[in-house]
């Protein structure tokens, strides 16, 4: 798969020396701990959240499904350090984002987080290639932009503007933008979403190569059961609670998922 | 060049029409300061170097006649520190194709030179020689109006004598950078000049050996910049020789004007950049606002990935700072030329060695901080509201505008009877607050600079209506040397082509009114009198009392009487006895500050028997009998001064033409508000609603029907701002002609309804030109991709 080799020079690019290990006892990454988040619309209160509390570990592939409205974007935000919770507490690593200044916020999510989002967001000003390099002017080690395009195949389409891409070409630059960071912990909101069966299927090689062979953190948001299967737990969330969460000891790769 | 700057360059340019908008007004908003601080310091420096070169007196005292000798006490006061004698005299001057008589006034200089108080600066040819006696210098301006050159011989008649006399030079001095005739406020050339003799030569021809009749000073450190003191103790010790007048250097009539025009400049430099730069910097927060709220989700993103808030309120700075310093530097460029234009402008009438127009990079710099900073503040004020959101909230779409019924729906049958489209109008305007205060008060402001820049061409013409043809109005005005008897007027009705004469007498006197005290003159004329007529503020004439005197209102105020008040009179010639006279009536005019009394009640007052000092003359107005006039003239005598309206009115017109420079770039700089501030908003607006906009399309409405809901909401701020700008200009002209209000010139306030009615005009105008560039825009959107558009 090309895709795969791509990774292969990224990976050499980075010249990163990491071994990955399934054996190792799990460290805790993210911790969640009751967190409430209510959303107030005037006289109207909307519970986002209620009482959620959830461990990722460090290198797993997380994946959370649940009804439109469960809350699963909120998490991401949260976690992501995007929003503020309104109680409860967020930890990654050792240090509470809950407790973060608004400038070690934005030193966490420049340094750590890379995220793609539901509505891909791309600047509409930008290129594709710029749109990418908005990322990785900001980051110490970042990936060859022209790489991270070619890793979704768009590096041929890197001089279009948002407005002249479909909505899964978006998509692809907005998963480019967000690995070319190179972050610790990829947030990706409904990656696929967009994309068709064939393209849907690369991505998500790539991100299980991310994890596998760079040993990232990925947190994915599906509405797509199948998708649930490459993934090393799976929590489901209904209602703003995580209503379930469970192990998937034989994650399938990708190419043997069908939907 | 890093990515956000290219996505900065690419909208810059997407928006190119609005921040042209912006940076015009602030191109003008530097350009007035830069112009107005630029041509005050050439101003002031040149004054302050010529005062000093010169040795411009701090005072001067104007007398009969004074031995030197009995000087020395006065010079012997610690307060001065040196003064000068010397010999001053009117003349007239003959010059040959000259048919029009030519006045002038004669100083006394060192036979040799020396650095003396009021000295003069040689501009051709040489000071005095030892080689004749008869040797005079002719001021400047003079003689390049005649074509008098070093080498000449001219005509003059010197105390009833006609002399020749060699010109040895040319020159200009201190004291009249400013330099007028008698009763005039403008200069003119060509028919008045300043004449320096020899004092030796002086002494002879005007029987003034040994003796001075003006006393010039300057002051000691003792005195502390204060001649009041100096000045009454002058008067004391002085009065045996007749003192006329006393003047402090604060009211030498050539420094007044100077100073007037320093002052008003200092003052404008302030707040006329000020309303254009208030105007600009509201404008540019309207357009980051529209561009913040806009680009809310690129906000969001940027900020997800991890840009900082720094970074981002930096990224959004730079696009104000764009126009900023692109307007600064135009407008410092604009300014330093206009600065150069004006004080070329202000060599004609101000008579400097040099008057350099310099760029002050001191003021170009402040230009530049002026016009960034309020780039700056329009930038922060409208990109603060998005930056402050939670990445996450900035990422979803804006919560929808403030709904709700706005305040003219509650009024039911009012808002029934609207169409569709003045609701939505209506609503629009209402609801983004911040534009339509925007607009309503660049509008404002901009009718505000309307109303100023009419209301000047308005009152020059009230000025030159009401003083010519309505107070004087007799053609030629003539003063004698000396006072003289009924004759005077019986030899004036002889010369030719006189249709009517009125005898004047012109008594110089202090008012009294307890401690107030006031130089001035009263003017007799005869109760009957059509050649001059005092009015009161409303036109009406007033007539001449038996008893008493007219008084003009600035004098009436100064002093603290008012009509049937007792003021005290003390005159300078004649009987010099204190008398007390009631005044009668209150007169209002624009130019000097007249009292009116009848001829036969100051005659008796003053002489005790009947006395002429000048005759007001209605005459022929064909080239031919005024000819034959003015050569007549010439030989009479005992004829001091003679002035011509005609000449007078010519010359003050050619003057304040170039006051209409002055209208016509505050009018331009109206319309770039007036423009600036509607595109902007209209653009925004257009930009914010191009879903409506499309959809209104889909309906079926044209370019134009779409664009005529637009055209309505700008017109609706427009006419508010302009009318509530009216009231404001007023007040600003108002106090403008308070600040430039002397003795010698007050502005008309003129507010007649075509100051209103054109300036309402005028804005809408203005109105519809911009409208123009907002029409093309709405017709070239491509309004199927606004459908598609995703906010
Ligand atoms: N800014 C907000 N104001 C009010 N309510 C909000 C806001 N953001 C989210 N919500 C509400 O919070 C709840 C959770 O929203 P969230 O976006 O997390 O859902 P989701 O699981 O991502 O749904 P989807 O699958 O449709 O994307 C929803 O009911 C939503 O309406
Ligand atoms: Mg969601």
């Amino acid at each position: 798969m090309c895709s795969t080799a791509a990774l292969g020079r990224a990976t050499r690019f980075l010249k990163l020396t990491m071994t990955v290990t399934s054996d190792q006892p799990r460290r805790i990454l993210l911790r969640l701990q009751n967190v409430d988040k209510t959303f107030q619309m005037g006289e109207v209160k909307v519970e986002a959240l209620r009482d959620v509390s959830l461990e990722v570990f460090a290198g797993e592939f997380l994946v959370m499904v649940g009804p439109s409205g469960s809350g699963k974007t909120t998490i991401l935000n949260l976690v992501g350090g995007l929003d503020s919770v309104t109680s409860g507490r967020v930890w990654f690593e050792d240090r509470e984002i809950t407790a973060f200044s608004a400038a070690e916020l934005t030193r966490y999510r420049r340094d750590t987080v890379g995220f793609v989002f539901q509505f891909y967001n791309l600047v509409p000003n930008l290129t594709a290639l710029e749109n990418v390099m908005v990322s990785t002017e900001l980051s110490r080690e970042p990936m060859d932009v022209i790489e991270a395009l070619r890793l979704v195949d768009m590096n041929d389409r890197k001089d279009h503007f948002p407005s002249q891409l479909s909505g899964g070409e978006q998509q692809r630059v907005a998963i480019a933008r967000a690995m070319a960071k190179n972050p610790t912990l990829l947030l990706c909101d409904e990656p696929t979403g967009a994309l068709d069966f064939a393209t849907g299927k690369r991505v998500l090689r790539i991100l299980v190569d991310l994890k596998q062979q760079l040993g990232r953190t990925v947190i994915l948001i599906t509405h797509n059961a199948a998708i649930a299967q490459v993934a090393d737990r799976v929590v489901r969330l209904r209602s703003g609670q995580i209503v379930e969460l469970h192990d998937n000891p034989q994650p399938l790769p990708p190419e043997d998922v069908v939907w | 060049m890093k990515v956000l700057d290219r996505k900065l360059l690419r909208e810059a340019r997407g928006h190119l029409g609005m921040l042209l908008a912006v940076g015009g007004i602030i191109v003008v908003g530097v350009t007035c300061l830069v112009t107005m601080v630029s041509a005050y310091i050439n101003l002031a420096d040149a004054k302050q170097l010529y005062y000093s070169q010169c040795r411009m007196a701090d005072f001067s005292v104007e007398l009969r006649k004074a031995p030197l000798a009995e000087l020395k006490p006065l010079e012997e006061m610690p307060e001065v520190a040196k003064l000068r004698p010397r010999i001053q005299h009117a003349v007239t001057v003959d010059l040959p194709g000259m048919i029009e008589p030519i006045i002038g006034q004669v100083y006394s200089l060192p036979d040799r030179r020396r650095p003396v108080i009021n000295d003069i600066v040689i501009r051709e040819g040489s000071y005095f020689t030892a080689r004749r006696d008869n040797e005079v210098i002719v001021n400047e301006k003079f003689a390049e109006a005649h074509r008098l050159r070093p080498g000449q011989w001219i005509r003059m008649l010197l105390n009833n004598q006609q002399q020749e006399l060699f010109i040895v030079g040319t020159a200009i001095s201190s004291e009249f950078v400013y330099l007028i005739g008698p009763g005039a406020i403008v200069p003119d050339d060509r028919r008045f000049g300043v004449f320096y003799m020899k004092r030796t030569y002086a002494e002879e021809v005007f029987d003034f050996e040994g003796s001075a009749n003006q006393v010039l000073g300057r002051l000691s450190a003792a005195a502390g910049g204060d001649p009041r003191e100096v000045l009454r103790r002058a008067e004391e010790m002085l009065a045996p020789y007749g003192v006329f007048t006393t003047t402090p250097l604060e009211d030498q009539l050539s420094n007044k004007f100077l100073t007037q025009e320093i002052q008003g400049l200092e003052t404008f430099a302030v707040v006329t950049p000020c309303i254009f730069l208030a105007v600009a910097a509201l404008v540019l927060n309207v357009l980051l606002a529209r561009l913040a709220q806009q680009q809310r989700i690129v906000v969001g993103t940027l900020k997800a990935l991890g840009y900082g808030d720094l970074q981002i309120f930096w990224h959004f700075l730079k696009f104000g700072l764009i126009v900023g310093v692109a307007g600064g530097l135009l407008g410092c460029g604009l300014g330093w030329w206009l600065a150069r234009l004006l004080t070329d402008l202000y060599s004609r009438f101000y008579q400097f060695p040099e008057l350099p127009s310099r760029p002050y990079w001191g003021v170009f710099a402040i230009g530049m901080l002026v016009s960034t900073g309020c780039a700056a503040l329009g930038s922060f004020r409208g990109s603060r509201a998005v930056l402050r959101l939670h990445p996450a909230e900035a990422m979803r779409p804006s919560p929808p505008r403030r709904g709700g019924a706005i305040l003219i729906e509650r009024v039911g049958w009012l808002w029934r009877s609207l169409g569709s489209g003045w609701r939505m109008v209506l609503r629009n305007a209402t609801r983004s607050r911040l534009r339509t205060a925007a607009c309503v008060f660049a509008a404002a402001m901009g009718a505000c600079v309307l109303i100023n820049a009419f209301m000047m061409q308005l009152s020059i013409d009230e000025l030159i209506d009401f003083q010519f043809h309505r107070i004087m109005r007799s053609d030629v005005d003539l003063t004698f040397n000396d006072e003289r008897g009924r004759d005077a007027l019986d030899e004036a009705v002889r010369l030719p082509g006189v249709d009517r004469a009125e005898p004047t007498l012109n008594v110089a006197c202090t008012f009294i009114n307890g401690w107030r005290r006031k130089k001035g003159a009263v003017t007799g004329l005869i109760r009957d009198a059509v050649l001059t007529v005092p009015r009161d503020a409303a036109g009406r004439r007033l007539r001449i009392p038996a008893r008493g005197l007219v008084m003009s209102r600035q004098l009436a105020d100064a002093l603290g009487v008012g009509r049937g008040s007792l003021v005290g009179f003390e005159p300078v010639k004649g009987q010099k006895r204190l008398r007390y006279v009631p005044v009668v009536e209150i007169s209002d005019s624009y130019l000097g500050t007249a009292v009116y009394a009848d001829i036969k009640y100051l005659s008796r007052l003053v002489y005790e028997e009947y006395a002429v000092s000048g005759v007001q003359l209605a005459v022929q107005r064909d080239p031919a009998s005024r000819g034959a006039l003015y050569r007549a003239l010439k030989n009479l005598p005992a004829v001091q001064t003679v002035a011509a309206r005609a000449d007078m009115i010519e010359n003050l017109e050619t003057v304040l033409e170039t006051q209409s420079i002055f209208i016509l770039l505050l009018v331009l700089f109206a319309g770039i508000v007036f423009f600036g501030s509607i595109l902007n908003a209209s653009l925004v607006s257009l930009a914010e609603r191009q879903r409506e906009v499309a959809t209104l399309r889909v309906l079926g409405y044209g370019p134009w029907r779409v664009g005529g809901l637009l055209f309505r909401e700008s017109m609706i701020t427009t006419i508010l701002g302009t009318l509530l700008g009216m009231p404001l200009g007023y007040l600003l002209m108002l106090a403008t002609a308070e600040a430039y209000a002397s003795d010698l010139f007050r502005m008309p306030i003129v507010a007649a309804p075509e100051l209103w009615i054109l300036t309402m005009v005028t804005a809408i105008i203005f109105g519809l030109i911009t409208h123009l560039f907002v029409q093309r825009s709405i017709n070239k959107m491509d309004w199927l991709d606004a459908l598609k558009i995703q906010e």
